[in-house]
């Protein structure tokens, strides 16, 4: 089972904090999983056209996915993925 | 030069009060606010003065930019030497008290000597008064103001002032203005309590000159555009303030907690910026002329007030193993009250933590109050308050982490650089803002060079927090143009949406000197090694640029950054390099003539 976990304004699209899924080999394919899950608002945030969408922050395991090989980045059962929208502060 | 406003000279021992002109090479070359006010106290304060003594010089600095309609341009500087560290303090506040100096016609204030009672200063306009505040004095900040202005006859007016944690001159005491905006760190507030000054109230009523208005209105119109579209500036600050950060740097593995001897917290959510908002947020608090409103206020039971940011968070939540925001909240309330700095006192109360758990403090000398155990939320509220009113063994507290963690006999416990508590973010998990702790010129500081952005938020690129090659030339980058930033008057928060050209071009239209964008950083960089030739005047041993023991030697235990250690010194002889400083960290002279500071 891997983990999800929604953070900000990303809970709008989702209404949960998190959830569970399985069936995925990558990231890419895991947030198209969810997209069938929250519907077209959720998807138009998360994916440009065939591409993840630069408003978004994905972490797999508190590593974003701009260093761990992108949307292809592998994930297993017991992985946490994290998904931001772009955030600031200080 | 007087068309940008003018120089106030206040003696307080004498009770003389010059006006003075700009000097406009000095404008020019440091632009305002934090290079300009640096500049002076360089050029004025002898070496080895004491902080707290009537030689000390306490700077109030406003920018080019303060108070002009540029968005969120409503920040002044305090500068002076630091009672903390004895090094330079720098600390920026926004609220509407800079824009107010500014509409006044004064662009700074430079207080000398000590009054012979607590007194304050009425600036109304042209008109600059000292006046005694005996009746004013133990009040806390939200009652001084009030009284304030009622005592002017003008609730118009703005108010600069220190709690009861300045009058007693604790070392982590803040200037507050507008009520809940801080000066917050180095323990300005100290100094200025050390000259018996409770409170600036300023009153003006002219509008700030601008060089050229028609390019103002240009310039403005492009950055506000950059400003509203950007997701960060128009959605996540304005929703969520700055505790958005809270799940993303737990996420990573970098919050701090329990004095750093962990960088994760499971239930961080619960004290996340979506949390206060959910739970606690009434309405948002917009400073002068800012489009971004990150301010928070908020109400738990019937106290009603401001905050608490996400460092505020971290240091009572985190850092104090503290998981509701309730006690939170309620310590950063007191903290704008008393007057006191909301990291370094969150922080050396962590450390009072670990010292207490490890049974060098004693349980006897807490009084009866609360003891110190990680976790203990009516800790936190306690040893706040007594450590701003400086009272039993707040008095211990007040003096800070590192002076604690030192009498105790084990200064590794304070989360410190250069004696200055660390904000929150953990130096191993994310390497580019340790590199940027251990070099900042007052300590401790992540506004010096906030490369969490592209480090963490991949913002304005995305950088690999674990990989250290290249952040020093980051860190520098960063260092240089928040330099510029703060010396202009603007909220370094727009740097999220803005960069080098943009402010260039406000300086540009507000003043009329030829900036570019290579020119600000270059004056960023000026400003940056005046400030460490100041340290270095001051005694400062360039081995002070590192951190504590812990961040570089133990790895971090659990979480998803597990096993990471600081690379401080793999990165600071590149960092060295790239300043243009000897392999010792002292500027060359080649630098040093080409910044025009030989």
């Amino acid at each position: 089972m891997i983990k999800v976990l929604f953070f900000a304004t990303i809970r709008d699209y989702t209404n949960e904090k998190e959830t569970t899924a399985e069936g995925a080999s990558s990231v890419e394919g895991l947030l198209r999983l969810l997209c069938a899950r929250y519907g077209p608002e959720f998807e138009a945030e998360v994916f440009d056209g065939g591409k993840i969408s630069d408003r978004v922050i994905v972490l797999v395991n508190g590593k974003h996915i701009a260093h761990t090989g992108g949307p292809l980045t592998p994930v297993k059962d017991g992985d946490t993925i994290a998904v931001f929208p772009i955030i600031g502060g200080g | 030069m007087d068309k940008f406003g003018s120089i106030v000279r206040i003696n307080l021992t004498t009770g003389s009060i010059k006006k003075e002109s700009l000097c406009e090479k000095t404008m020019k070359e440091f632009i305002g606010g934090r290079g300009y006010a640096t500049k002076v106290l360089y050029d004025e304060l002898p070496k080895g003065t004491d902080p707290l003594s009537p030689e000390n010089k306490l700077i109030f600095a406003n920018g080019p930019l303060t108070g002009k309609g540029a968005p969120a341009s409503g920040r002044y500087m305090v500068v002076t030497k630091s009672p903390l560290n004895n090094y330079i303090a720098s600390s920026n506040s926004g609220g509407f008290w800079g824009a107010e100096l500014a509409r006044a016609g004064w662009f700074m204030i430079i207080l000398e000597g000590k009054a012979q009672k607590p007194s304050y200063i009425w600036i109304n306009d042209d008109k600059v008064e000292i006046r005694d505040a005996s009746a004013f004095w133990g009040l806390d900040s939200h009652e001084t103001t009030d009284k304030l202005l009622a005592a002017v006859g003008d609730d118009k007016a703005k108010v600069a002032c220190i709690g009861p944690a300045g009058e007693r001159l604790s070392k982590l005491a803040s200037v507050m203005n507008d009520k809940n905006r801080a000066a917050g760190r180095s323990g300005v507030g100290a100094v200025m309590g050390s000259k018996n000054l409770k409170a600036i109230v300023v009153k003006g009523s002219s509008r700030p000159h601008v060089e050229n208005q028609d390019e103002m209105k240009s310039v403005l119109a492009t950055a506000m555009e950059k400003l509203k579209t950007n997701p960060v500036t128009s959605q996540g600050l304005p929703t969520y303030g700055t505790a958005v950060l809270v799940n993303i740097i737990n996420q990573i593995g970098g919050y701090p907690y329990k004095n750093w001897q962990g960088a994760h917290m499971p239930e961080a959510d619960s004290q996340s910026g979506e949390t206060l908002a959910r739970d606690f947020l009434t309405k948002r608090y917009s400073c002068y002329a800012c489009p971004i409103g990150c301010g928070r206020v908020t109400k738990v039971g019937d106290r009603e007030g401001e905050g608490p940011e996400y460092e505020s968070i971290f240091s009572f939540g985190v850092c104090c193993g503290v998981e509701p925001l309730e006690p939170i909240i309620e310590a950063n309330y007191l903290c704008n009250e008393y007057g006191l700095d909301t990291i370094s006192a969150g922080v050396t109360i962590a450390a009072a933590m670990e010292l207490y758990e490890k049974g060098y403090i004693k349980k006897e000398e807490l009084e009866g109050g609360p003891e110190l155990k990680f976790g203990n939320a009516e800790a936190v509220t306690y040893w706040t308050k007594k450590m701003g009113l400086v009272e039993g063994f707040g008095k211990k507290l007040a003096m800070g982490s590192y002076a604690l963690c030192e009498m105790y006999g084990h200064p590794e416990f304070s989360m410190t650089a250069k004696k200055l508590e660390m904000p929150a973010y953990d130096g191993r998990a994310v390497q580019g803002i340790g590199l940027n702790y251990a070099t900042s010129n007052r300590g401790g500081c992540h506004v010096r060079g906030y490369t969490t952005s592209p480090e963490v938020l991949g913002l304005p690129q995305k950088l690999d927090p674990a990989e250290y090659q290249s952040k020093p030339t980051w860190v520098k980058i960063f260092q240089d143009l928040t330099a510029a930033i703060d010396s202009s008057g603007m909220c370094l928060f727009t740097s999220f949406a803005l960069g080098a050209d943009d402010y260039a071009a406000f300086l540009k239209a507000a003043t009329g000197f030829e900036y570019d964008g290579a020119e600000a950083l270059k004056a960023g960089e000026r400003i940056w090694n005046i400030e460490r030739l100041f340290n270095l005047r001051e005694g400062m041993d360039t081995a002070e640029d590192t951190l504590p023991a812990r961040l570089l030697n133990e790895p971090i235990p659990e979480g998803p950054a597990k096993g990471m250690v600081s690379h401080l010194p793999e990165m600071l002889p590149e960092y060295y390099k790239l300043r243009g400083w000897d392999s010792k960290g002292i500027p060359t002279t080649g630098k040093l003539e080409e910044l025009g500071l030989q």
